[in-house]
């Protein structure tokens, strides 16, 4: 009789559980929409705002239904996410399907008209434009944030300043093995600051994250095409996923050297954030000089929007407009760890968009 | 129940027929056995499938890949550099570590239980180590990162409060405990009470009994107890993929402190960071070449066990 | 010593004990401390392991009542509308494949086993086969998956699908279900059966109205524990490709066409994600904990419903 009871206790409990986990999530279903419609006028009334100034003429009235199709660059995915999810609070109706397979191919997608919208962490190419022309896709051009990257080393090192081609020495693919900050000059043919003699221990991000990628491509891909080798960063470092793990391996050592995304960077301590020379003389990292480019280890990011798509589909004009507005532009790129525009760049991107 | 169906002559006489079964019942009977033995058979297609899929893919990547990139610096699947020692060593250095925390701890448990214990605590006790036996290994995972190595391998080792090879080896250790303490209870169990009773007889005490006596009649089934525990920790992937502090790639190292990539972590890794496996022309064999050497170690491993614990029903 | 073989065996046991009694045998309770002591660690680490994530969830559980169970996947781990929704939806359709597929064949497979299969080499290969494949580690079963059902079979399984992930994990929990359903069925008193055949039943009837009915306590604990190991698996989910990142949309529970869409979470895998996501936002290993609440409060009820229910049926029948 004992037993009974506890089974029932049990399988009840377990009941109980699966009620509550079922009725909560019809309940966000249906309670999706009914704090959506107060969040409606609220964003409404912001969107609006971005539209009106911009597009003016189109501002969507009330709730839209419909799907988005993001395909493109790894590094901008996280962008386009978060405006997603916070696109989708005030327009549940909307579905918002966001990949992140790399700029190239995701150009290759939006040109076979797959996509909607393709992001991307560089300009299109010539080559790709015309096979977009080809198709009939126009396309227009919007950049919505700048990802930087802050370059570091222990906080009593007494290196201040690197060059592209310094970098390329210490952590580039000819680099493995090197384990002293001078073995960098001991490349033939590159040209590198006299670097101290002193003990090289590398912290950085692993192969899978986007920071790698946009490190290895601003950085190291030029001088590895010159020089003939992969573009890659040497194997031998080490690699954590964990931004708090290197940050906390470049504090271990006073001749250190790391790279993370210049937000989470900003507020470590016990760090020197190097500056960069990358053909322009050395530039420290702030976000300033990152919003204006003087930082050479940063690069602008893009979506690019489907002309055609946009004046049929409602849903993606309303996706692209709350992208555009203070939401998009400001809290989401800086929510993900990104550098937001200036004020003007932001203005350059509506006026874009209301003029396509 | 279905028994009016037998042919007993009205008369009461018993002939041939009435012991025959009707064609109808004889039909459904065959066709019952007949599925039932599918399902059955389902298992080997099962095995069938994952030695097809495995050596498929790992035949391609045996045959084609450079031999100097499986024997390198480091695992770099996604460079073309599948250094297969790399992973290895940290499988080892994981299970070795698992086993030193397992060993112990199990097979104490598993004694106190087995000859110690009163009914009572048994009842208690037995079941709580039970929970723990459930536990997935994603929660152990978590723990391993967030309790063990700040707690654990910061203080007592001076390692890395983040992960390391060393916090998710004691990750490890814990989930096999039970796994340790469950077959070397049962193999305890099984020595026959004579034996103890005969070693009490001759005025041993508890202690000389379960050293001597019980523990040297149990070994064939502590042994199996031993090797599935190994086996279980190579083939363990959460804990380590959480806890074993690399991402994706790893230096070769055989420092616990620092982090690694086991042959599970390192598969897991491959298979998860984008959405898809993309990378050197081999990458996505290589994931099947790396499952297919766990594959024949566990498999060898398990085996083994299997002769061992038929040896302790043999025997009594 | 030589005495006590003259002696009788009430004596004898009444002697032993005093010698056992005896202060003096201080190996003896340092050896049986020590042993406590070893249980006890173990406890005392289950303990640790649920008071800590106990605490490190508690102040996202009472933070959003109601609202961790609704929301769904997001970037931050401060936004309110962070939860687990989606997850609990690839883990009941899991819950569903494993039950559908692994319990009707793990038991078939049991029933042939014990009552129809001869007692020779191919029966003993079978059931080597299943000890073995009990063995295989859970990651490899996430190899046949990609191989099988995400890439050669994608067009019936949608690829990175929940349905390509709920059949894996059938997979994997079959062998724990035939092997206990076959012990529970091995326990059947030989009596029962011959009853049966005596008044006529044929074997399927016997095995309908006798076995089953008295096995069914053990296979149902069975089934209950590879349900726990199968909701609670998440290596073989991370090689079949649960996303990481962003799913497509929250889709209710009894939706149907999102069991073969691309890309889906599950509660073991979420939790993955999570712990991952707190190097660069530390909320978030709060986030995974609270999960992890959620997770192992269908995983520790399912074993110990388990658990007690096996211990009242032992005990019955001796």
């Amino acid at each position: 009789m004992r037993l009974r009871k506890l089974l029932v206790l049990i399988i009840g409990l377990m009941t109980a559980f699966a009620l509550v986990a079922a009725a909560c999530g019809n309940d966000g279903d249906d309670g999706g929409t009914t704090p959506s419609t107060a969040g409606q006028i609220e964003s409404g009334g912001e969107s609006g705002d971005g539209s009106q100034s911009a597009a003016g003429d189109e501002a969507p009235a009330g709730s839209v239904s419909g799907s988005v199709t993001i395909s493109g660059s790894s590094t901008v995915e996280p962008i386009s996410v978060r405006v997603a999810e916070l696109f989708e609070d005030v327009q549940p109706d909307v579905h918002v399907t966001v990949d992140g397979p790399g700029t190239g191919d995701g150009f290759k997608l939006f040109c076979e008209g797959e996509t909607d919208i393709s992001g991307a962490s560089r300009p299109i190419k010539d080559s790709e434009a015309e096979t977009c022309a080809e198709n009939g896709i126009e396309h227009v051009e919007l950049r919505v944030g700048i990802d930087g990257i802050a370059v570091m080393t222990g906080e009593s090192s007494p290196v201040e300043c690197v060059t592209f081609n310094d970098i390329y020495g210490l952590v580039g693919p000819e680099s493995t093995g090197f384990g002293s900050w001078a073995d960098a000059g001991t490349l033939s043919g590159l040209a590198t600051s006299s670097l101290p003699d002193a003990d090289l221990d590398i912290y950085g991000p692993g192969e899978e994250s986007g920071t790698f990628d946009s490190f290895v491509e601003i950085v190291l891909e030029d001088i590895a095409d010159e020089r003939g080798q992969d573009a890659t960063t040497r194997p031998d470092y080490n690699a954590n996923a964990d931004d708090n793990v290197i940050i906390q391996g470049i504090q271990s050592g006073d001749t250190t050297f790391g790279w993370v995304g210049f937000a989470f960077a900003a507020h470590a301590s016990g760090v020197k954030l190097l500056q960069v020379d990358g053909g322009g003389g050395c530039a420290g990292a702030n976000a300033d000089t990152i919003a204006s480019g003087e930082y050479p280890v940063s690069r602008a990011l893009y979506i690019y929007v489907n002309k055609a798509e946009a004046a049929e589909n409602p849903a993606l004009t309303a996706y692209v407009e709350y992208y555009l507005s203070d939401e998009g532009l400001g809290t989401a790129v800086s929510d993900v760890g990104y550098v937001t525009l200036a004020d003007d760049a932001k203005g350059a991107a509506r006026a874009n968009w209301a003029g396509r | 129940m279905d028994v009016t169906d037998t042919r007993i002559d009205p008369a009461g006489e018993l002939t041939v027929e009435s012991l025959m079964a009707n064609p109808r019942q004889a039909r459904k009977e065959r066709l019952i056995r007949d599925s039932l033995g599918a399902t059955a058979l389902v298992s080997v297609l099962i095995s069938g499938l994952i030695i097809w899929s495995l050596f498929s893919e790992a035949w391609t990547f045996m045959v084609e890949v450079d031999w100097g990139a499986v024997w390198d610096i480091g695992w770099f699947p996604r460079r073309g550099i599948y250094d297969i020692k790399t992973l290895i060593a940290a499988s080892l250095i994981i299970t070795g570590i698992a086993m030193v925390v397992a060993g112990p701890l199990g097979l104490g448990a598993a004694i106190y239980l087995s000859e110690y214990a009163r009914p009572g605590v048994r009842r208690t006790l037995k079941p709580i180590l039970e929970i723990l036996a459930g536990i997935p290994s994603v929660v152990l995972g978590f723990f391993a990162l967030e309790w063990i190595a700040p707690n654990v391998v910061k203080t007592l080792f001076g390692g890395p409060a983040a992960g390391s090879l060393l916090a998710a080896g004691i990750g490890v250790g814990v989930l096999v405990i039970p796994l340790v303490a469950s077959i070397s209870e049962d193999a305890m169990k099984a020595v026959p009470m004579s034996l103890r009773e005969a070693s009490s007889g001759l005025g041993a005490r508890k202690l000389t009994t379960t050293v001597r006596v019980v523990l040297p009649a149990a070994v064939s089934g502590l042994m199996a107890a031993f090797i599935v525990a190994v086996s279980r920790a190579l083939g363990e992937t959460m804990v380590v993929f959480m806890a074993g502090g690399a991402a994706q790639t790893a230096v070769y190292t055989h420092d616990p402190l620092d982090g690694s990539l086991t042959m599970t972590a390192g598969m897991t890794s491959l298979a998860r960071g984008t959405d898809n496996v993309v990378g050197e022309g081999l990458t996505f064999q290589s994931l099947f070449f790396v499952g297919l050497v766990l594959f024949v170690v566990t498999f060898a491993l398990n085996l083994v066990a299997d002769r061992f614990v038929h040896r302790v029903r043999e025997q009594y | 010593m030589a005495k006590a073989r003259l002696i009788g065996d009430r004596t004898n046991k009444m002697m032993v004990q005093a010698m056992e009694r005896r202060a003096t045998d201080v190996r003896g309770r340092v050896f049986h401390v020590t042993l406590l002591v070893t249980l006890l660690i173990s406890l005392f680490i289950l303990a640790v392991l649920i008071v800590d994530v106990v605490i490190d969830s508690w102040g996202f559980l009472t933070g959003r009542p109601g609202g961790f169970l609704s929301g769904t996947m997001r970037s931050l781990s401060d936004d309110p509308k962070l939860g687990v929704h989606q997850a609990l939806v690839g883990t009941f359709w899991i819950a569903v494949f494993v039950a559908v597929l692994a319990f009707p064949i793990g038991i078939g497979a049991a029933i042939w086993l014990e009552e129809y299969a001869l007692k020779n080499w191919f029966t003993r290969f079978i059931e080597l086969n299943i000890r073995n494949l009990a063995g295989v580690p859970s990651i490899v079963y996430g190899l046949l998956g990609l191989f099988l059902f995400v890439k050669s079979l994608e067009g019936l399984t949608g690829g990175k699908s929940i349905a390509s992930a709920g059949i894996t994990l059938a997979i994997l929990v079959l062998p724990i279900v035939i092997i206990t359903a076959q012990e529970a069925i091995r326990a059947v008193p030989q009596g029962l059966k011959e009853g049966a055949y005596g008044v006529g039943a044929t074997k399927w009837t016997m095995i309908r109205s006798q076995v089953l009915p008295y096995a069914a306590p053990g296979i149902f604990t069975g089934t209950l524990l590879s349900m726990s190991r199968g909701i609670g698996e998440a290596a073989p989910l991370l090689l079949v490709g649960a996303v990481s990142g962003r799913l497509g949309s929250d889709s209710g529970f009894f939706d149907l066409s999102s069991v073969t869409a691309e890309h889906f979470m599950a509660m073991p895998v979420i939790i993955v994600e999570w712990v991952q996501n707190s190097g660069r936002d530390p909320g978030f290993a709060e986030a995974a904990a609270a999960a992890i609440v959620v997770l192992l409060v269908f995983v520790i009820l399912m074993n110990a419903a388990a658990i007690i229910l096996r211990n009242h049926f032992e005990k019955k029948r001796g």
